[in-house]
């Protein structure tokens, strides 16, 4: 039987290294409609999205697309050493005589490019390294959109956007599925899914759940995360007044107590990271830091490890910083605090065994043996081991940026629980968090910044992220 | 069963790589004592480590610098300016050797010591900065010797160094106990030590051993500093087990020495290999050598065939990971 | 415009050189150079020069190729022996040194890209095998070249080289110009982005990688032209000169950024800061000492800038 799909994929499996992205999952979407492809980080929409467009091979499965095919990833295909036009241009260059690029035409119809989807304010000169995250995306966005794609995927086109870029885009949705074009996109923001799809698929554990005409919000949570919404995060401890860390960053000042758990909320890129990153010493700026009541310079991450009770940096983006995958569990949790266990340099691997094998214990990470390869572990037990190295290294003073990424439910439900258990034994937590839910939860206190200062300060558990949401937005009102 | 299962872990393993290379060697010697009688003799295998031990220094020193994803071209030149330094400031007198021996380790310490701050702190490709160094060493090496044509340049290698390296203790060749002494000081340095743990860290991940706390500068410059010390003991061995040193010594040790490591399984991205691969890998290029040169291959063929059987080797276990 | 930008380092580097070599030279000398000086200058520049170019499209990619030695010795290898009899017989394996050259480029490109072997051990592999072959073709230093065919190459007297070096810089900007060229830099910037906008990264690689054959076996053409006879070890000092050329030209060794042009001064700069140093009465024993620090302090400076900058 012919369907009339434009995308359609069928019992498809795919591993990366030991991890199943994929099990079994289906997709199809028709000519005409905006499709949206929701999950939770981890759920397998990334990869979905790249066995569609061929740029991953599945293990199993089949995969038909139908027509002219686009596709703009979350970040990796515009060219960083090239400049805007050519970037546009790459496939379809201006040519003269003998086929040649004609160099000099490349800018203005580059610049026609651009006006024609209503971008005026790009210079096509531009490298795009030097383009801010939002601006990339808008010209990744062009890019595609200026293929005449008869099957558009776009993955998380909105993350970076402003507000009216967001409408800008969907303006663009709008008008190609009028064309006949079969939209499919991906995104967190349950409102743009709500306002701008005909029909919503949702993935969980790298499977197809449902595909549905209406969802409320509610209902997709439950669906996607496989749980109902409430009793999902633990109880706070009141915090302590022992003043754990101090430091003024730019222009934010951080005051961590004890026992807190204070949250960094704001829309994405707004500076968080880089004062995570100052913090620990990675940092442009070497910040003056008060830990513990002893003042410290942090000008590297190791002056932060050692610094009064001890620092601990936890990143997002596990693999780039945090963990050395071909690495055994062994190594990725003693790494920060060797000399602690070793003689003239030398480990001391009985202590170093006891010592990791309690951590292994106590967070319950699920390996074969100590010296398997952590990269062979699942996410969420790759995240206990990058949590683990600080809990063996005993710092007082946390740093969580962003951890629950691409984390699975049940870790996810632990690792709030983790939290609220290390600051009720006194330590100092500062989490930042894409997701606004758990940062309305699961902080005594949030400082909502924007555009690398404090847009306002909000008395916690906040409970509803939308406030914290409001707040973030509102200061954007007003500059 | 149990045996196979053990057999495919270990396969599958981060050890995998060592396995081959000593697969790689044992085939090539076996291969050569049915093609060519008297190959696997023990006089002749005897040679063959003799030569392998000096692959095996360059080696060890191309490893560890490779094993942070750098490169250490200079070499040839720190080992032929190692060798001239020490018979121009022994002068062949036995009295003379200690200094002589310290010089020259002093010197490949400090061109080592140059490449690391070079790469780690002014940022320079590990290429261009190692490239430089061997230019200068090379500059400095016939410069200072006037072509090698000085007065003390005639100079022999003193006595206890010859007998060390041609020499035999307890019925081994002494070369080989100080290339066993090398491998064993560079597998407990890799393995057992806190050091060890950084360099696989920074290989594997600079940014994030970085953000675990690791001195990857500091790491980085010791590295360079070990490779120059290993190229400038190849050059005391060899100026040793020659006698007197020659220009150009050192040349076909750059090559031989990147060979060794990737014969012997160490990823040329940095973070993954042992010691014991390399010198699996050394056995194995000086194995191909002899064995053609016994089969009176002329000089093309060797060439020709050299660098096929390396193709052969990287194809077999060399092989970057598909992205996905 | 931006060509030019992308080529500063190596301009820059040029020129200082070359303010060097005429300030030791009229000091020396007592008079500036003569057109003839030039004229050789130009000539024995010319084989780097094309090597560099061929160097810089790898490298542009992100690769490197230690293989130019092997190439330029079999392209050397196969002229001088071929090259005993007429004009129209050399000019045939003239073209016959230049296939050679792009066969072993394909070979190294097809190597790298489908056999996923890091280009620094695929070209240290191949240039032992391109080595022995140049071996195989003239087994000593030999051969002749027609002086016809020299005068139409690198005739001392009238500016010949000139033409090749427009040829040579013309070929350049042409490929700069399709859009194979645009796509050597997509797949040097990002190689994941580029195979994901769907930029053929397999054969982006293979072409550069022949491409620097041909030019080795061009380079070859012209070496035993100026030399006026082969030794089929003659590529080896090519190898680290056309890196070193790459890099004084400001090309970006993660490869994307940089032009084939600075490499092109950069080969002009190493030339004749041999000059500098013979005019300077420097004992030419000394010679890869200072080519060395200007190496390494060309790469100095050009960070520096960079640095300041961002």
């Amino acid at each position: 039987m012919m369907d009339t799909y434009a995308v359609h994929a069928e019992g498809v499996d795919r591993s990366f290294g030991g991890v199943r992205a994929l099990r079994g999952a289906s997709f199809a979407a028709r000519p005409g409609e905006i499709h949206a492809l929701a999950g939770e980080n981890g759920a397998g929409k990334s990869t979905m999205i790249k066995v569609l467009c061929g740029l991953v091979k599945p293990d199993r499965g089949t995969v038909r697309v139908t027509g002219r095919l686009a596709t703009a990833f979350q970040e990796l295909s515009l060219l960083p050493d090239l400049t805007i036009a050519e970037n546009l241009l790459l496939h379809d260059p201006p040519r003269g005589r003998l086929g040649l690029v004609v160099r000099r035409r490349l800018v203005p119809v580059a610049k026609e490019v651009l006006h024609e989807h209503g971008i005026d304010d790009l210079d096509p000169r531009t490298v795009t390294r030097d383009l801010s995250v939002a601006h990339r995306q808008v010209v990744e966005l062009v890019r595609v959109l200026a293929t005449r794609p008869e099957v558009l995927i776009l993955d998380e086109p909105t993350a970076a956007l402003q507000e009216q870029q967001v409408a800008w885009l969907a303006e663009h949705m709008r008008r190609l599925r009028a064309e006949g074009c079969c939209v499919v996109f991906t995104s967190h923001r349950w409102r743009e899914i709500e306002a701008l799809a005909d029909r919503v698929t949702v993935f969980r554990n790298g499977t197809h759940v449902t595909t549905r005409e209406r969802l409320t919000e509610s209902e997709a949570v439950t669906l996607m995360s496989g749980r109902t919404l409430d009793a999902t995060y633990p109880p706070l401890a009141p915090p302590g007044d022992t003043v754990a860390l101090e430091a003024r960053v730019g222009d934010v000042e951080v005051k961590l107590h004890r026992g807190e758990i204070l949250g960094i909320g704001g829309l994405a890129g707004q500076g968080q990271r880089e004062l995570f990153l100052t913090l620990f010493g990675a940092g442009r700026q070497k910040p003056a830091v008060t830990v513990g009541g002893t003042a410290r310079t942090i000008r590297k991450p190791k002056d932060a490890i050692r610094a009064g009770i001890g620092i601990a940096y936890v990143p997002e983006d596990r693999k780039a910083e945090g963990l050395l995958l071909p690495m055994s569990v062994r190594d990725n949790l003693a790494l920060a605090t060797l000399e602690r266990r070793s003689v003239a340099g030398f480990v001391r691997r009985a202590a170093e065994h006891r010592a990791v094998r309690d951590i292994v214990d106590r967070l319950a990470v699920r390996t074969a043996s100590t010296g398997h390869p952590v990269g062979t572990l699942s996410g969420g037990n790759q995240q206990k081991v990058l949590m683990g190295r600080w809990l063996l290294s005993g710092a007082e003073v946390l740093l969580l940026f962003d951890v629950t990424r691409g984390v699975d439910a049940a870790t996810k439900h632990d690792f709030y629980a983790l939290v609220a258990d290390l600051a009720a034994q006194g330590r100092a937590v500062l989490l930042y968090s894409s997701e606004t839910e758990e940062i309305a939860h699961l902080c005594h206190r949030v400082l909502v910044m924007r555009e690398g200062r404090v847009a306002a300060e909000l008395e916690g558990p906040v409970g509803d992220a939308e406030l914290i949401v409001a707040a973030a937005m509102r200061e954007r009102e007003h500059v | 069963m149990t045996t196979l299962d053990t057999a495919k872990r270990v396969l599958a393993g981060p050890h995998r790589r060592v396995l081959y290379a000593f697969a790689a060697a044992a085939t090539i010697l076996v291969a050569g004592a049915v093609i060519h009688p008297g190959f696997g003799s023990w006089t002749s295998l005897r040679t063959m480590l003799v030569l392998a031990s000096f692959i095996g220094f360059v080696g060890a020193g191309q490893m560890l610098v490779v094993l942070v994803g750098g490169i250490d071209l200079s070499m040839p030149w720190v080992l032929n300016g190692a060798a001239i330094v020490l018979t121009t400031s022994s002068l062949g007198q036995s009295g003379r050797l200690p200094l002589a021996v310290a010089l020259a380790l002093g010197v490949g310490a400090a061109v080592g010591l140059a490449n690391g701050l070079g790469v780690a702190w002014l940022g320079v490709p590990a290429v261009v900065m190692t490239l430089g160094m061997n230019g200068v060493l090379q500059g400095l090496s016939l410069g200072l010797s006037k072509g090698l044509t000085c007065g003390s340049c005639a100079s022999y290698a003193p006595e206890p160094l010859r007998r060390l390296v041609v020499g035999r203790l307890f019925g081994v060749p002494s070369e080989l106990l100080l290339w066993a002494g090398v491998a064993l000081f560079v597998t407990v340095l890799l393995t057992l030590t806190t050091f060890g743990r950084r360099v696989y860290a920074v290989g594997n991940n600079p940014r994030a051993a970085f953000l675990a706390g690791v001195g990857v500068r500091g790491v980085t410059v010791v590295l360079y500093m070990l490779s120059g010390v290993f190229a400038a003991l190849a050059g005391i061995t060899l100026v040793a087990y020659g006698g007197q040193p020659s220009l150009g010594l050192g040349d076909p040790y750059l090559f031989e020495s990147i060979a060794a490591v990737v014969v012997g399984g160490v990823s040329i991205l940095g973070g993954r290999g042992h010691y014991v691969g390399v010198v699996a890998g050394s056995v194995t290029l000086v194995a191909i050598v002899t064995l053609l040169q016994a089969e009176r291959v002329p000089e093309y063929g060797r060439n020709v065939i050299y660098g096929l059987v390396i193709l052969a080797i990287l194809f077999t276990y060399g092989r970057e990971r598909a992205d996905d | 415009m931006s060509e030019l930008r992308a080529a500063t380092l190596g301009y820059a580097v040029l020129a200082a050189t070359a303010i060097a070599y005429l300030v030791v030279y009229t000091t020396s000398l007592g008079h500036l150079p003569t057109p003839f000086d030039y004229l050789s200058l130009l000539n024995t520049s010319l084989p780097l020069v094309f090597v560099a170019i061929g160097q810089s499209l790898v490298v542009l990619t992100g690769g490197i190729d230690l293989s130019v030695g092997g190439m330029v010795g079999l392209g050397v290898a196969i002229v001088a022996a071929g090259s005993t009899s007429g004009a129209a017989v050399t000019a045939g394996w003239m073209l016959a040194a230049v296939g050679a050259g792009a066969a072993c480029g394909a070979v190294n490109g097809l190597i790298v890209a489908k056999g996923r072997i890091a280009p620094i051990l695929t070209t240290l592999a191949t240039l032992s095998v391109y080595s022995g072959l140049a071996l195989k073709v003239l087994p000593v230093p030999g051969g002749e070249i027609s002086p016809a065919v020299r005068s139409v190459l690198t005739d001392p007297d009238v500016p010949t080289g000139l033409i090749w070096l427009g040829v040579a810089v013309a070929g350049w900007l042409v490929l700069r110009r399709t859009r194979f060229g645009m796509r050597v830099y997509a797949v040097g910037s990002d190689e994941t982005a580029a195979r994901a906008v769907g930029v053929p990264t397999v054969w982006v690689k293979v072409g550069v990688y022949a491409l620097s054959g041909v030019c080795s076996g061009l380079a070859a053409v012209f070496y035993v032209s100026t030399t006026t006879s082969g030794d089929p070890n003659a590529g080896d000092s090519f190898i680290l000169t056309s890196i070193a050329a790459v890099v004084v030209g400001g090309i970006a060794f993660a490869g994307g950024r940089g032009s084939a042009l600075g490499a092109v001064a950069g080969a002009f700069a190493l030339t004749l800061v041999i000059d500098v140093l013979f005019f300077a009465g420097i004992d030419p024993l000394y010679q890869s000492l200072f080519q060395g620090l200007f190496l390494v302090v060309a790469v100095l400076l050009g960070s520096l800038v960079r640095w300041r900058r961002a």
